[in-house]
């Protein structure tokens, strides 16, 4: 056999081993690539700011975008190392084999060396094709093809890049271990495996001879135990922020996404009113609308007459009448005042823009927000306050280091509106013009644009209420006044809404599964690892009168204890993280609790079961081979 | 010694064992006929790579012949399933390897137990055998050190009385010596005695000299066929 054959052939050898190595690698690589490349495509998170969610929604995902990005890479940085460990702690008797046969050191690194490379070079290619193929089949299942932006191919050669480093540098590690040991050493069970020993209890009974055989292997397999340990945690912690925070965040912003739109609401407008409306609250989910439109428009005034008769229909809960516009708004700054030192420091700036102005009446709304801060107040005269959506609070009020803004509260500055002053008094979370919205009173924004008329009134129906002829009857009224005057279905665009974040959340839980798969590998080579340690063992105890099951449960039980001791860690600083950092004022049902639990337990059965199978592998087979 | 009118404990007829070796098939054992009857001690001798082990393997239910018959306590191994001979040879062969073979994750008091635990004896008496046994193998003061801790000699003194632990009616034995320098060869040779004179049945296989004086008869194996009986 020559020289070069010699690392070729050991990889050939071990089938099993070799491709379990080179999937987990890939999934490693093919998992980071994907997220770098999918929070780029929809131009949120870590890579891009975007266009679609407002703002605050958009900062919610960034930051979980941002914080399962980290952990990805962690876990792949951690996977990658276990599992060229791995690779190369099982090559330690190798090593020991080929010196005792006069090979120098120089040689048998370098052959262990060759089979590193290669396995590191086609896991990391195969990662970065599966990494694109997953991006692009999952941008064509969500469709997410309508916010892409062109796509930063120097993410894929940075991506293999970094993991063939991290292979090389870890894979490297046992094997200049190895290179040290004489052969003798390196033949050692004691130091193949790192022997201890041990204590003075005494036999407990069957099932704990089989524990104590089970956790006794552990232990003096420390290195690779406590390696699968901080894997399988690392693990777990990104599971939980995926999973739970996937879940949580999902809930709390559909349900800020539902009040703000209100459910079982109708709007009723002029035809082109009710349209432009309809493509406002849409632009959440990426649609455009038309900035040209104009809401001063006669022709969209909604008569009281017709209100009152809204008003007066059986089955309906209440009418919110809305004068809708669009406003040019100035920030006005305000003082703060330290109080240890007493010195006042300037909050805000005088910054400008754009908004949907919103005039509503707050003793009469049909739709609620999640808030910071606190809605209009409903009594008359007082001072004018206005609450401004979380994109305009982002753009306009939040500090900006470029424009020496360094201090920035909306809650305690004003805006100016056509010369009006209103104080701001909370920031909602809106889907409407992706949060680039203003809200003020009905009554203050007639007497500032002199527009004394709604030109949109949301419907909320009762939910007792014979909808479809409910329906009939708001749009008899509604023609009876003005033959263009409709009735527009919010449901639909809700609807819409709802799915846009489901898809993006289940995108973002597509992402642990890459890494759940690596770790299952990850549990597997462990498992094979202790078959192979402990494969003379099993076979002894099987000639003593074990039945093939006990081998099969000894190994169950070191899978079970190595994967409830990761799954406590992860757990607890998964849901630490998702709830006290990454999620404020969750919504947390009982419901959402057993879906996330639901969800945590299938992975962990899953990884269980998986991690089984070489264990049942093992156990068919029969004495004589199990001992050879 | 009248054969027939003692129990047989083993009983071979024609057995034969084949193993694939890519396309051709290595015969090991050939047409193999042994009876061991109760109470016997028997060697079995011959070169490396007679069969010998194969032999005790097949008598075990370690493994399954090719062809012949089989029975061992009456029953016939080649024809039950792995849970059938887990649990005989748990209960009713006592098996002792030339390379120790000692559970390294258990005590030797665990190893020792071990079988027992197994076959789910009370644990007062699991205890008092465990003391009896390590007693009789002169190994008492090292019932809770890891077989890494002990000779060569101590670890095969602990392989028997793990074989001994349930009290086997066969006790089947693989060059016990094979691995041992003269003087801890002697104390297995103690041992082997003492299940001598308690009337066990044991099968040996050996090229210990010693041993083969101390059995009742030896059969001797080349090339996978039984070549001659000296009793």
């Amino acid at each position: 056999m020559s020289k070069a054959a010699f690392p070729v052939n050991d990889l050939l050898r071990r089938k099993l081993q070799t491709s379990l190595t080179v999937a987990t690698l890939t999934l490693s690589v093919a998992s980071t690539l994907f997220m770098l490349f999918f929070s780029r495509r929809i131009s949120l998170g870590i890579t891009s700011t975007g266009n679609a969610l407002t703002y605050g929604l958009s900062a919610i995902f960034s930051q979980f975008m941002l914080f399962i990005g980290v952990l990805i890479f962690a876990v792949g940085a951690v996977i990658t190392s276990f599992i060229v460990f791995l690779l190369m702690k099982q090559r330690t008797r190798d090593f020991g084999l080929i010196k005792a046969a006069g090979c120098p050191n120089g040689l048998v690194f370098g052959f262990f060396m060759t089979e590193l490379l290669a396995i590191a070079f086609i896991g990391c290619v195969l990662g970065v094709v599966l990494g694109l193929v997953a991006d692009f089949a999952v941008a064509n299942i969500f469709h997410f093809y309508t916010y892409s932006e062109s796509l930063s191919f120097w993410l894929a050669p940075l991506v293999f890049a970094s993991f063939f480093v991290l292979s090389l540098i870890f894979g490297a590690k046992p094997m200049l271990d190895a290179a040290k040991l004489s052969p003798i050493k390196a033949l050692s069970p004691v130091q193949y495996f790192g022997l201890t020993t041990g204590n003075k209890l005494k036999p407990l009974s069957r099932a704990g001879l089989t524990f104590k055989i089970a956790s006794r292997s552990l232990f003096r397999r420390q290195s690779a135990s406590v390696r699968i340990v901080i894997l399988l945690s690392t693990v777990f912690v990104l599971l939980t922020v995926s999973i739970a925070g996937g879940v949580i965040a999902s809930d709390t912003t559909t349900s800020w996404v539902e009040n703000a739109m209100g459910r079982n609401i109708v709007a009723v407008a002029h035809k082109n009113m009710g349209a432009q409306y309809t493509q406002l609250l849409a632009t959440f989910s990426g649609a455009t609308e038309n900035g040209d439109f104009n809401y001063l428009d006669p022709e969209m005034a909604l008569p009281d007459t017709l209100l009152q008769q809204l008003n007066a229909l059986q089955g309906i809960e209440n009418v919110d009448a809305r004068l809708i516009l669009n406003g040019h708004i100035q920030e006005i700054s305000n003082f703060t005042i330290d109080p240890e030192t007493l010195a006042t420091f300037p909050v805000g700036d005088s910054r400008e823009g754009d908004s949907l102005i919103v005039g509503v009446d707050p003793q009469n709304m049909a739709t609620s927000w999640s808030l910071k801060g606190r809605f209009l107040s409903s009594g008359e005269g007082g001072e004018a306050e206005a609450v401004i959506g979380d994109s305009i609070s982002q753009t306009m009020f939040s500090p900006d280091v470029h424009a020496k803004i360094f201090r920035s509260d909306p809650l305690i500055q004003s805006l100016r509106l056509q010369n009006a002053t209103f104080n701001i008094v909370g920031v909602c979370v809106d889907p409407i013009n992706n949060g680039k919205v203003t809200y003020v009173s009905l009554e203050k924004l007639q007497n500032v644009t002199g527009v004394f008329y709604a030109n949109i009134a949301l419907v909320k129906l009762g939910s007792d209420a014979d909808r479809a002829s409910l329906l009939a009857q708001i749009k008899t009224e509604a023609n009876q006044v003005n033959s263009d005057f409709s009735v527009f279905e919010l449901d639909e665009v809700l609807q819409k809404n709802r799915d846009f974040i489901s898809a993006v959340w289940s995108a973002v839980m597509l992402l642990p599964i890459f890494t759940l798969t690596s770790a299952a590998l990850c549990l597997i080579g462990y498992t094979m690892l202790s078959v192979e340690e402990q494969h003379q063992e099993f076979a002894v105890l099987r000639v003593i009168g074990t039945k093939p099951k006990a081998v099969v449960t000894i190994l169950a039980m070191q899978s079970l204890i190595v994967l409830f001791s990761s799954f406590a860690v992860g757990i607890s600083l998964g849901v630490i993280v998702t709830v006290m950092i990454l999620m404020s004022h969750p919504l947390v049902t009982s419901f959402t609790i057993l879906a996330i639990a639901g969800w945590l337990l299938a992975a962990l059965t899953g990884m269980f079961l998986l991690s089984l199978w070489p264990a049942l592998r093992f156990a068919k087979k029969p004495i004589l081979k199990m001992m050879s | 010694m009248a054969m027939q009118a003692r129990e047989l404990v083993v009983a071979t007829d024609s057995l034969s064992k084949a193993y694939p070796l890519g396309e051709e098939e290595v015969e090991v054992l050939k047409s193999v006929t042994l009876k061991v009857a109760r109470g016997e001690f028997v060697a079995l001798c011959g070169p490396s790579g007679s069969g010998k082990t194969t032999l005790l393997n097949i008598i075990a239910g370690i493994d399954k012949p090719t062809s012949g018959k089989l029975l061992v306590l009456g029953q016939d191994l080649a024809v039950q399933d792995e849970n059938f001979l887990a649990d005989f040879r748990c209960n009713h062969v006592g098996f002792v390897f030339q390379a120790y073979n000692l559970v390294s994750t258990l005590t030797v008091a665990e190893n020792v137990a071990f079988p027992m635990e197994w076959s789910r004896k009370p644990e007062k008496k699991i205890e008092s055998r465990v003391a009896e046994l390590l007693e009789t193998v002169g190994l008492q003061h090292r019932e809770n050190h890891f077989s890494a801790q002990l000779s060569g000699g101590e670890q095969q003194r602990v392989a028997f009385a793990r074989a001994l632990a349930n009290d086997p009616e066969l006790v089947l034995a693989d060059e016990p010596t094979g691995n041992l320098d003269e003087k801890n060869g002697q104390k297995i040779t103690q041992v082997l005695r003492m299940l001598k004179k308690n009337g066990k049945t044991v099968i040996v296989a050996t090229h210990d000299a010693e041993l083969i004086r101390l059995a009742d008869w030896a059969a001797c194996l080349d090339d996978g066929g039984l070549t001659s009986k000296n009793e």
